[in-house]
């Protein structure tokens, strides 16, 4: 029984040998492409739940080949990158990927972060009441995971969901970073601050009417975020 | 003596040929002037004999002609010629020098007053005339120095490119242009013009206008009140004015060179650093791309759970994904040292919590803490830090890498942060066996790996990078320790301003 496509875009050969060799091993379903043109390629051809994305690679790049993804598809995306830097990071997660893990990594990390990106938060409850928000012209549609401002839709990933669903289930109350990285990413995350400015960013490009002025997902400085829901 | 007579003999010859050229020209003219009074004289004496009235009007509208045409020489000779000309042959007594009626004195002071006055008159209209075409020209010449200034190659040096556009447009014979920013002398001349060098740095650093000797003109350059080089010509006929408007086109031409060698020198570092981090880009990619494939093999291998490897290959391939952890170190710690040497490494900063600092550095350094104590000792109310958290994280992995390396495996290490007087200080404290005093003041320096083991294992570069890193922040970095009484390295921090909080919740 399979546990989940997986489609590994690296330009190393060895790289794809050692992805395969030991992803298959853990009842995956792997393909691999060399290059991010060759992997859309396939993303279009066939369909798969999580890509492992080379960041450097010959070509157009990971973070190009990242948005070209993300421009079509929720599918989930693992950047693989070299450097350690904050920006490097901050570049794969703004580019549309779902995580990150730094090169030389080991195996049983890797498995915990795709384990951790496929793992699906069970359906938030359906009892709040959005109409304070649909006053403001934003509607949230959970069960499609579309969002629109003011007429405006777009579709979320499947983590910008579950972020948005963690939010709207604790509405109008501050949650702390390792809260929420916990929450959502796994237990093994709790300081990846990059990840909750970049996929907060990113949700308040979909959800607020000016992303630059937050109205409905607001930072509590030091603290952690928290959701006004208005009434 | 042989070269003073050699240089001095053309020069005495060619003034000896202008002057002997001028000479004939004069000449020339006095016997044209002469032949005309001469042939209003047989004209009318010998062809159409006419009253001695008309005569004399004659010569008059002569000598007024030779005074505009000529100069003062020609028409006071001319006059002379008539005066004589007229008395001789149409004043009665005729064919006599002498004058019978006073009348006729009037007529010969009549010609001489008419000659000075026209002839002065012509002289200074010719004057103006001859220096308008002169002002014309330096205009003419300054404009197209202006514009072969503004031509100007970039690759060449500018200042020998302003002194030949010089010589070009004005054709002086010799023209050298001291430029005080490097203290050289450009020169564009035929010969050797050294002698001039210390009086142009004379000029330019007192400001004054240098002697004229050997025919040299020596001008200060000044922008903005500093004298920024000078300026010799040799047989400059310019105007003060010309002159005041080629040295301040030749001040803006300088500054312009100035500037654009600054802006040059920026571009030339700016494109280093980028090609220095491309590379190095290209190396970490390189170098980490077979470490990567080895890695997840070891550690594939390693995670085995069912416990399906036996005992001794399970050690192999531990030594194996060992290797592979202080190989990739080798290559960061490498490609940092690279990167922040020299200095030039830019700090991105931002507002970060202490504790978001030391539980990355911990993160990053999981595999080596692996069984040993690690105890954090950080206060609560810790204020942010305004730091580069890449930097500062790879200094506090280096403080703990080497606690690891330089303390027996089963002693405690101990990070703690506390706030004092502005400043955020993180420690990191061993129980190994100490520094001695001695050898305190060198461990910061780049490759000393302390005496004691030399078989530790790396460059022995971190502190040196440490310390370049809390330097770049205007921070210390210091180390206690005794023999015996294990370490402790600590650095200061610069708590992040109320207000700079721009960079959102970190």
């Amino acid at each position: 029984m399979s546990t989940g496509r997986i489609l590994v875009i690296d330009d190393d050969p060895q790289i794809r040998r050692a992805m395969r060799a030991s992803l298959t091993a853990r009842d995956y379903q792997v393909t691999d492409a060399r290059t991010g043109e060759e992997g859309l390629e396939k993303l279009r051809s066939g369909t798969y739940d999580l890509v492992l994305l080379d960041m450097n690679m010959p070509g157009m790049g990971g973070i190009e080949a990242c948005r070209l993804i993300r421009s079509g598809s929720e599918v989930a995306i693992i950047m693989l990158t070299v450097s350690n830097t904050e920006k490097d990071k901050v570049n794969a997660l703004d580019a549309g990927a779902d995580d990150y893990v730094t090169k030389p990594f080991s195996l049983p990390e890797l498995l915990a972060r795709i384990r951790a990106t496929l793992r699906r938060l069970p359906q938030p409850a359906s009892h709040t009441d959005l109409s304070g928000l649909a006053s403001k012209g934003v509607e949230i549609d959970l069960s499609s995971r579309q969002a629109s401002v003011r007429g405006h839709a777009s579709h979320l990933t499947a983590r910008e969901f579950d972020l948005l669903s963690y939010f709207l289930a604790r509405p109008n109350k501050t949650i702390v970073h390792r809260e929420l990285l916990q929450a959502v990413w796994g237990p093994d995350y709790g300081d990846e601050l990059e990840y909750l400015r970049v996929f907060v960013n990113r949700l308040r490009k979909k959800i607020e009417p000016d992303p630059s002025k937050p109205q409905f997902l607001l930072t509590d400085a030091w603290a952690g975020y928290r959701f006004h829901l208005p009434q | 003596m042989t070269s003073l007579t050699n240089s001095a003999a053309p020069e005495a010859h060619f003034v000896f040929r202008q002057f002997f050229l001028k000479a004939t020209r004069l000449a020339g003219r006095v016997l044209t002037s002469l032949a005309v009074i001469g042939a209003i004289t047989f004209v009318f004496f010998r062809v159409f004999p006419v009253n001695a009235t008309t005569t004399g009007f004659f010569y008059l509208v002569a000598i007024l002609m030779i005074a505009t045409a000529g100069g003062l020489v020609e028409s006071t000779i001319a006059s002379i010629a008539a005066m004589l000309c007229f008395n001789y042959f149409f004043l009665p007594p005729i064919g006599t020098l002498t004058v019978a009626d006073p009348q006729n004195w009037v007529a010969l002071f009549a010609f001489l007053a008419t000659s000075l006055i026209a002839s002065q008159l012509s002289a200074r209209a010719k004057r103006r005339t001859k220096e308008a075409i002169a002002r014309q020209h330096e205009v003419e010449r300054l404009y197209s120095l202006s514009r072969s200034l503004l031509l100007t190659e970039p690759t060449r040096p500018m200042p020998k490119q302003i002194v030949q556009s010089i010589s070009q447009a004005f054709e002086f014979p010799a023209v050298a242009l001291y430029d005080r920013s490097n203290d050289q002398v450009y020169r564009a001349a035929e010969g050797d013009l050294t002698e001039l060098d210390t009086r142009l740095r004379e000029a330019a650093l007192r400001s004054t206008l240098g002697d004229g000797a050997s025919g040299f003109t020596i001008v200060p350059i000044r922008l903005g009140g500093q004298p920024i080089g000078s300026l010799a010509i040799r047989d400059s006929s310019l105007s003060d004015a010309a002159l005041q408007s080629l040295v301040n086109l030749v001040a803006i031409g300088m500054e312009r060179a100035a500037s654009q060698e600054a802006v040059n020198r920026a571009e030339i570092a700016k494109r280093s650093e980028e090609l220095k981090s491309t590379l190095l880009d290209a190396i970490a990619h390189e170098f980490k791309t077979p470490l990567t494939s080895v890695k997840a093999v070891t550690t594939d291998l390693l995670s085995d759970t069912t416990n399906q490897l036996p005992q001794h290959q399970r050690e192999l391939v531990n030594i194996a994904d060992e290797g592979i952890d202080r190989l990739s170190k080798l290559v960061n710690d490498a490609i940092q040292l690279a990167r922040i040497e020299g200095g030039q490494f830019q700090l991105n900063r931002g507002i970060y919590s202490p504790n978001a600092l030391i539980s990355a550095a911990l993160r990053q350094m999981k595999a080596f803490v692996e069984g040993r104590t690690i105890n954090l000792s950080i206060s609560v109310d810790m204020p942010p830090v305004w730091v580069d958290a890449d930097l500062i994280q790879m200094v506090i992995t280096h403080l703990l890498d080497n606690a690891l390396k330089y303390s027996p495996s089963g002693t405690p290490i101990a990070i703690n942060a506390t706030s004092r007087n502005g400043r955020v200080i993180i420690c990191v404290a061993d129980r190994g066996p100490g520094i001695g005093e001695a050898e305190q003041a060198r461990i910061f320096e780049k490759f000393y790996r302390g005496k004691t083991d030399r078989s530790l294992k790396g460059f022995g570069m971190g502190l040196a990078i440490a310390r370049e890193i809390i330097s770049a922040h205007g921070e210390q970095i210091w180390v206690a320790s005794g023999l015996g009484k294990g370490s402790e390295f600590c650095f200061s921090l610069p708590v992040a301003q109320e207000g700079a909080a721009t960079n959102e919740h970190r």
